[in-house]
């Protein structure tokens, strides 16, 4: 199911093998060299719009004295956090200062890994929201596994700079929830770019999104198509999955043995990229039993789904989630807006933790994703008045270490293991304090918001001379 | 478990069976000793007091009330005590589950009335939203209808969350009406006709008002409106009831303003994205300001200037601020106003000013007698396990009028049965 963890198949894994650990930029090589390494055919198709992301070249950094929070479950007192090269070089006390370099004074300040968002559409319904600008949902047929989120990001989305103002570093943007398949799911780091190529996180496998319940069979029930019931959600799983199994083999034979080239099929070649292991299911599904059942239909067409999505009923499964190691990505307290997110409690995410279960955050809001360290906070609060014995040591994995599991990055950022990419948030004190703001956030290394620096903070084009032509969309201090 | 107490014993009671007060005979005397207490008013906030209350009132408050007697001593050290938060925008009690129609009664379409529609009476106390937001220390509401096709939308009331019957505190509290954007959408396509539209009908009531027995004989030149509408508009005219009004582009904030001058309306801002920018106007003229502090994206070409510190800079300026939940957060989750005044302090707004945001200012501005903890006030509190607005604080004892409140309802329910989930049917007889 993860890119860079054991369980994964295909090309993916090679990749890890080649390249995991060195250099951002030949991990684009690796798709390619990949290609030829794999045994199979290349449904994934990674090299198709490659990532152009390449962090700059920056100097040291030194978070001196600090409180840590490693996202492996440590709490470190007066530490420091050495980045270099963009990856993270050490973690300890008393760490050398580098000759050249910033030295960051951490007394005071929290550090953790940079935030990680599974769930968000920016880009995508973008702000402003208006007519032309809504290219999140292909709500023309039930099955659009062939579209790309990617293909929508409108990259100058000025919400990008406010999410990373909170501290996000790596976000995933997926297709609304319209259809069974909604389509393909893209990793991007939270970076400035000309084009989406520029933000992509690099070797991040592709996610694909699909959706229980009440939103396709709200859609295509009201035009009078398939489905218009929860059962006619599962027969269109079932088909796609039973058409793609068979498009799958029908590759790999010609891939095996020759012959007359199959005709290429951007649906079930999606599709194919899940059953062989190289894309991610990201599943947008409230209700209990609708899991389970999607948990059996993944059982028998022989796939792994990554996460289910909103899962506001994941505390009635949660055994079932970590017995078939199916990650659950939740809000703290949204509910009510419709009949499947009613049975609402406060303590889903701690539940679904301890049952062993990878749970996690996520936002699906442009002001939500600003403020994933609150609801973090208000998941870890509910958790402790259950009873259960949840510290900030613990929960900042439901925003760092968990969302890069479910995204198949854990092995390459997530937590302040040597070696990650030096993906980091200098916090003004504790995170899980609503007072609490990022100061600096680093991505790779690279200094990419700093809250008392305005030259490091950025801007989208929309931005420029929209409220005022000569100054800023928002004067001094008004910076998130 | 339930304690029973007896009257004539002083009790103390550690805060974990606080919940367990609730349906036990109310005690007489409740006192919290050892709290801090943010009064908002004549008596400030004290680092450590005492806060007694009897029959349902606050009787006293001070630094030191010894050993007063009292059937029920609840022990403050390290907790706060604030009043009660007040919701200055929700649909509580008319919304159940946002998209199953039959739960919703906040809106009418197809119909004539729009100024008139009153939904007091399809006000359900019962609701689960209640004891949710009971719960996260809210203790009333303001409760509005909404509209998807006039301008006007109707009469808001006033509630308090106990969950009785008897709970509207005050019908016909505002009118509720759309300008800026949605307000453009809702008059067909244009500000300016949305802005034409409210004026038109204010100016009718009032020739409707100086001519009402013409009209009703049908001697008078025909109305736009019905008699419904433009009787609903007359407190406004009066100055009785605001007109509660959502607005973010400073341009549209200053039209309004020149609207209510021009008829004296007593006017309550929503929205106020770009406040900031007009934010001397607005003092001025005495207009209260609803803001969702969250909301800080430019989600709209009228909100370009949204921002974070909107709340601070408001209140530097002098206008009264109250904060709702955030707007994506929907009624389910009001109490959550906790959370964006936490952030609004966050971003400037100076600690006590945060609190008063989600109380006493939500209480002046819709002339509720509330919001203010002082001896012969309604004892209206909650006691919170620590800084009232820091988001790991939470709830511990919610009162209205003297009375402790349930903090169950179905999230602690539903959490209580799968706190371990397993296979089996057992969890079908846990209650």
């Amino acid at each position: 199911m993860r890119l860079f963890s054991e369980s994964v198949k295909g090309f993916e894994r090679l990749c890890v093998a080649v390249c995991g650990g060195l250099l951002v930029s030949t991990l684009v090589a690796c798709g390619g060299e990949n290609k030829k390494a794999t045994d199979g055919p290349d449904f994934a198709r990674q090299g198709d719009f490659p990532s152009t992301y390449v962090p700059q070249e920056s100097a040291p950094v030194l978070i001196r004295g600090a409180t840590v929070l490693t996202g492996t479950g440590e709490k470190l007192l007066n530490s420091d956090v050495l980045l270099k090269g963009g990856k993270i070089a050490k973690v300890g006390k008393d760490l050398k200062v580098p000759k050249k370099g910033l030295v960051v004074e951490g007394a005071g300040k929290w550090v953790t890994p940079g935030i990680i968002d599974v769930h968000s559409h920016l880009g995508d319904y973008p702000a402003p929201s208006i007519e032309s600008s809504q290219d999140g949902n292909e709500m023309t047929s039930p099955n659009t596994a062939q579209v790309w989120a990617e293909h929508s990001v409108w990259t100058q989305d000025p919400q990008f700079p406010l999410a990373l103002a909170g501290g996000v570093t790596t976000l995933q943007i997926l297709p609304g929830s319209a259809n069974l398949f909604g389509g393909r799911a893209v990793t991007l780091k939270n970076v400035p770019g000309r084009s989406v190529q520029d933000m992509k996180f690099p070797g991040a496998p592709y996610g694909l999104k699909m959706a229980c319940g009440e939103n396709p069979k709200r859609v295509y029930g009201g035009k009078g198509t398939l489905p218009s019931t929860r059962m006619g959600n599962v027969a269109g799983y079932r088909e796609a999955w039973t058409a793609a199994a068979a498009y799958k083999e029908k590759w790999e034979n010609f891939h095996e043995n020759g012959g007359d080239e199959p005709e290429r099929d951007l649906q079930l070649e999606t599709l194919a990229g899940v059953l062989n292991g190289d894309i991610l299911v990201h599943n947008h599904c409230y209700r209990g039993e609708e899991m389970a059942i999607m948990m059996d239909i993944a059982r028998d067409y022989d796939f792994q789904i990554s996460t289910f999505h909103h899962a506001v009923e994941a505390y009635k499964v949660a055994d079932l989630l970590a017995e078939n190691n199916v990650c659950a990505a939740m809000w703290a307290d949204w509910w009510g807006f419709k009949h499947e997110a009613f049975d609402m409690t406060e303590a889903n995410i701690a539940i679904v933790d301890q049952a062993k279960a990878c749970a996690m955050i996520h936002s699906d809001s442009a002001v939500g994703i600003q403020h994933l360290n609150e609801e973090t906070a208000k998941a870890m609060v509910a958790g402790q008045r259950a009873g259960f014995h949840i510290e900030p040591r613990h929960a900042v994995a439901w925003m760092t270490s968990n969302p890069a599991k479910a995204l198949g990055i854990d092995e390459v950022t997530g937590t302040l293991e040597k070696g990650k990419m030096a993906d980091v948030v200098v916090w003004s004190g504790n995170p899980f304090s609503v007072y609490s703001k990022a100061d600096k956030v680093f991505i790779d290394g690279v200094l990419m918001y700093d809250r008392t620096d305005s030259a490091r903070q950025p801007h989208t084009d929309f931005e420029l001379g929209i409220l005022d032509a000569e100054g800023e969309r928002l004067p001094e201090g008004g910076q998130q | 478990m339930r304690i029973s107490m007896n009257v004539k014993t002083k009790l103390k009671v550690s805060l974990f069976s606080l919940a367990c007060l609730v349906g036990t005979a109310s005690a007489e005397t409740i006192l919290i000793k050892d709290a801090q207490i943010v009064t908002l008013g004549a008596q400030g906030t004290l680092d450590s007091g005492d806060l007694l209350v009897r029959d349902g009132q606050i009787a006293q408050i001070a630094e030191d009330l010894g050993d007063v007697p009292a059937d029920l001593v609840i022990d403050g050290r390290g907790k706060v005590v604030t009043p009660g938060l007040i919701a200055p925008s929700s649909e509580l009690g008319l919304t159940e589950i946002g998209a199953a129609a039959s739960t919703n009664d906040g809106a009418i379409e197809e119909q004539s009335v729009g100024a008139g529609f009153d939904p007091v009476v399809a006000f359900n106390p019962r609701s689960t939203l209640i004891p949710f937001n009971r719960a996260g220390g809210l203790t009333r509401a303001v409760v509005l209808p909404y509209s998807n096709e006039k301008v006007f939308a109707g009469q808001g009331f006033a509630i308090k969350l106990t969950g009785d019957f008897d709970s509207v505190t005050k019908p016909n509290l505002v009118q509720r009406a759309y300008f800026g954007e949605y307000g453009a959408e809702l008059a067909g396509g244009s500000r300016a006709m949305a802005y034409a539209q409210i004026a038109n009908a204010l100016a009718q009531a009032k020739e409707y008002s100086e001519n009402r027995d013409q009209v009703r004989r049908g001697e008078w030149r025909e109305l736009d409106y019905s008699v419904e509408d433009l009787e609903s508009l007359q407190s406004l005219l009066r100055g009785e009831q605001p007109l509660m009004i959502n607005a973010d582009r400073a341009s549209d904030i200053l039209q309004l303003l020149a609207l209510a001058n021009k008829y004296q309306l007593k006017l309550v801002l929503v929205g106020a994205a770009e406040g900031w920018m007009v934010a001397d106007q607005l003092a001025k003229a005495r207009v209260p300001v609803v803001v969702d502090v969250l909301g800080n994206t430019p989600d709209a070409f009228e909100k370009l200037g949204a921002r974070m510190d909107n709340a601070a800079l408001l209140h530097d300026a002098g206008v009264t601020v109250a904060i709702s939940g955030p707007g994506y957060a929907g009624s389910h989750n009001s109490y959550l106003s906790r959370q964006a005044a936490g952030n609004a302090v966050a971003y400037g707004l100076p600690f006590e000013e945060g609190v008063r945001a989600i109380t006493a200012n939500v209480a002046q501005t819709f002339g509720m007698d509330a919001g203010v903890l002082a001896p012969g006030n309604a004892a209206e509190l909650v006691l919170w396990s620590g800084d009232p607005l820091e988001i790991t604080s939470f709830a511990e004892l919610v009162m209205i009028d003297g009375k402790p409140q349930s903090l169950v309802n179905r999230s602690t329910r539903l959490r209580d049965r799968y706190l371990s989930p397993k296979a089996g049917t057992e969890h079908g007889y846990k209650k």
